[in-house]
């Protein structure tokens, strides 16, 4: 059925409802629709974002000037800071320089925020990188082994360690990972990229890449699981593997084309999990000091650097939107239905 | 996202007339005892001054970083010499109070605005559904830092910054509630029956839409008292020398390295909280048949 002849149907509100109006449309529509819906939403972000700073107690003409500075001087140095514009002016002017790559200077470090945020960036992708790792293997046996037997004291042990992962905050597990396995048994080292003496290199690395990678993966790692096992133990519970079943497919079988029909779950639930890790962060790795974005962030928060604050949370905000597109997207081409 | 949604199931059967009472049913073991333990943990919050057997900021030069068990210290000091016991019991009011209070608060509007987005008609519901997905674009705890950076640092940021950070999450699981049963005949009855409009939504609707809510907003407790303490450990909540766990966990990170027993305290006094109130909030959502959704 082409979309010209298709009846009009009336949809109900939502996003995720009216991708499927979209009829028997290819990937790419459904990519571009998805972009288009996320470009109000974007510039709705970068609105609170600048909100946030603009609204923020104090004038900058009176920090720079003290409280006693003649009227003219106040005038001159509100017009060379463009605050004689008024509130939306400004921001337009604050969007064009952020679309163009020039988030203004760090207050504390006088340095572009850019050129602070770019190799922060790369820090936080490789911790989150590996936590992802992490949240996926964990969270697939986790699920895996609840979903196919769910009474059994392994399923109801397998259902209680997602919930109490669930319940555990990145700061509370940062510290005791610290604590046991830095400070008692000297497992890990307690915290940075490199230890300062030593061979270096990528096992080097990677010994402090293990403690905040298990601090950030555990939060999702729960999620992921729970949601996995619902979906798989509901198609195991189902006619599909009651067919299966009737058809003579051994065990094994019949529980990997369940799992198969319960990945797009899987997909989505792991997709926002990526997302989520790049909350997780601002602790972990200020705990572990890891140089990433998290670790800047709470710096720049201590020393009260409100540029540097609001280009970090625009550039994990839009990462966020991006990576729910990408999550979004992904579903819509390995399950059909969901785009039409 | 961190604030899961919970949608309720599709199959569920639109009610034909507004529910009746159903006869009571004793709740089970894994209702029963995260619920007793949180009854425990609100009244030893509230009695904390009686507990406690130290005050606040009974600090002493020569006592500092006692380790457990010492004499006097149940749980040891802290680095100003101050009784651990004694702060971790008086911070409990705080440290939930920050996470209780704006998932009250969030109950409220997201329930009122839920409700306003499913009943008001088609501009006010894409308007206000549109609004909210730009608060969804941000991370939880990131919205909640942009927001607590601009007011002072206390328990009233805390508040504030949560409940904007909440009210999204609950306006949508009430909106999703309100449009699967808006078609339905009783509420068409009760219009032509002469009842406004407001009367349709607080006699009609908000009964079947209020279970679901409050059980899933019981299930963002933990969640929120992790929240809260994490605001508080960053500088945005509440501010030393008050005694709460995340200001704490803040204080005592020096002590990490060499006294691992004390710095971990008020890491796991948050730990035992949120695992209550999630065991707590997910047995509810079970009773009342709420399914937890993707997003």
């Amino acid at each position: 059925m082409s979309a010209a002849t298709a009846p009009p149907v009336r949809r109900p509100a939502g996003a995720r409802v009216s991708a499927r109006a979209l009829g028997e449309g290819g990937i790419g529509r459904f990519l571009l629709r998805r972009l288009g819906l996320a470009v109000p939403t974007l510039l709705g972000v970068t609105a609170v974002v600048y909100a946030t700073v603009a609204l923020v107690p104090g004038d900058p003409v009176s920090v720079f000037l003290g409280p006693g500075a003649p009227a003219e001087a106040r005038a001159a140095l509100a017009e060379r800071l463009g605050l004689d514009e008024p509130l939306p002016v400004r921001y337009l002017t604050w969007l064009g320089h952020a679309a163009t790559g020039d988030l203004g200077v760090s207050v504390a470090g006088q340095r572009p925020v850019t050129e602070l945020l770019a190799p922060a960036l790369g820090q936080t992708l490789l911790l989150t990188g590996a936590a992802f790792v992490l949240v996926l293997v964990a969270g697939v046996l986790l699920g895996a082994a609840g979903a196919t037997r769910p009474e059994s004291p392994l399923g109801r042990l397998c259902g209680a360690l997602s919930t109490l992962s669930i319940s555990a905050p990145q700061y509370s597990v940062a510290l005791l990972l610290i604590a046991v396995f830095a400070v008692k048994l000297r497992w890990f080292p307690a915290g940075g990229t490199h230890s300062a003496f030593g061979a270096g290199g990528p096992g080097d690395l990677l010994s402090h890449l293990v403690l905040p990678a298990v601090a950030a993966a555990l939060v999702p790692l729960g999620l992921t699981a729970r949601v996995f096992r619902a979906a798989l133990a509901s198609v195991l519970a189902g006619e599909l593997a009651d067919a299966l079943r009737a058809r003579g497919l051994g065990r094994l079988a019949v529980w990997r084309h369940c799992a198969h029909n319960a990945s797009p779950a899987l997909l989505t639930i792991a997709g926002l999990q990526l997302a989520y890790l790049l909350e997780g962060v601002v602790f972990v790795e200020t705990l572990f000091a890891w140089p990433g974005l998290g670790r800047l962030l709470y710096d720049a928060l201590a020393a009260r650097d409100l540029p540097l604050v609001q280009g970090g949370v625009l550039v994990v905000a839009v990462a966020f939107v991006g990576i729910n597109i990408l999550v979004d997207t992904a579903h819509a081409w390995i399950d059909p239905r969901v785009r039409g | 996202m961190a604030v899961p949604v919970l949608d309720p199931p599709l199959d569920r059967p639109v009610p034909a007339v507004t529910p009746r009472r159903r006869p009571v049913r004793w709740p089970g073991a894994a209702l029963a005892v995260p619920a007793a333990l949180a009854v425990l943990l609100l009244v030893v919050a509230t009695a904390a001054p009686l507990l406690a057997p130290h005050g606040a900021a009974d600090g002493s030069l020569t006592g500092r970083l006692l380790g457990p068990g010492a004499p006097g210290h149940p749980l040891g000091t802290d680095g100003q010499g101050r009784d651990l016991l004694s702060r971790l019991l008086l911070g409990a009011r705080p440290s939930l109070v920050g996470g209780l209070l704006p998932v009250l608060a969030a109950t409220v509007l997201g329930t009122a605005l839920g409700i306003a987005a499913g009943l008001g008609g088609r501009a006010t519901e894409q308007a206000l559904l549109r609004s909210l997905d730009v608060l969804y674009a941000f991370p939880g705890i990131l919205l909640a830092i942009a927001v607590a950076t601009v007011l002072t640092p206390g328990l009233t940021a805390t508040v504030l910054s949560l409940s904007v950070v909440l009210t999204p999450a609950v306006t949508r699981v009430a909106h999703t509630e309100v449009r699967r049963i808006r078609a339905a005949e009783y509420l068409e009855a009760a219009r032509v029956s002469g009842a406004g409009r407001g009367a349709v939504a607080v006699r009609q609707v908000l009964p079947v839409v209020a279970p679901v809510v409050l059980a899933y907003a019981s299930s963002l407790v933990g969640l929120a008292v992790v929240y809260a303490a994490g605001l508080s450990f960053l500088g945005l909540g509440v501010a030393p020398p008050a005694p709460e766990w995340g200001a704490m966990l803040d204080e005592l990170r020096p002590a990490l390295l060499t006294r691992p027993e004390l710095a971990v305290l008020p890491a796991l006094a948050i730990l035992a909280v949120s695992v209550v109130f999630n065991a707590l909030g997910e047995a509810l959502r079970r009773r009342v048949g709420v399914r937890e959704e993707l997003r």
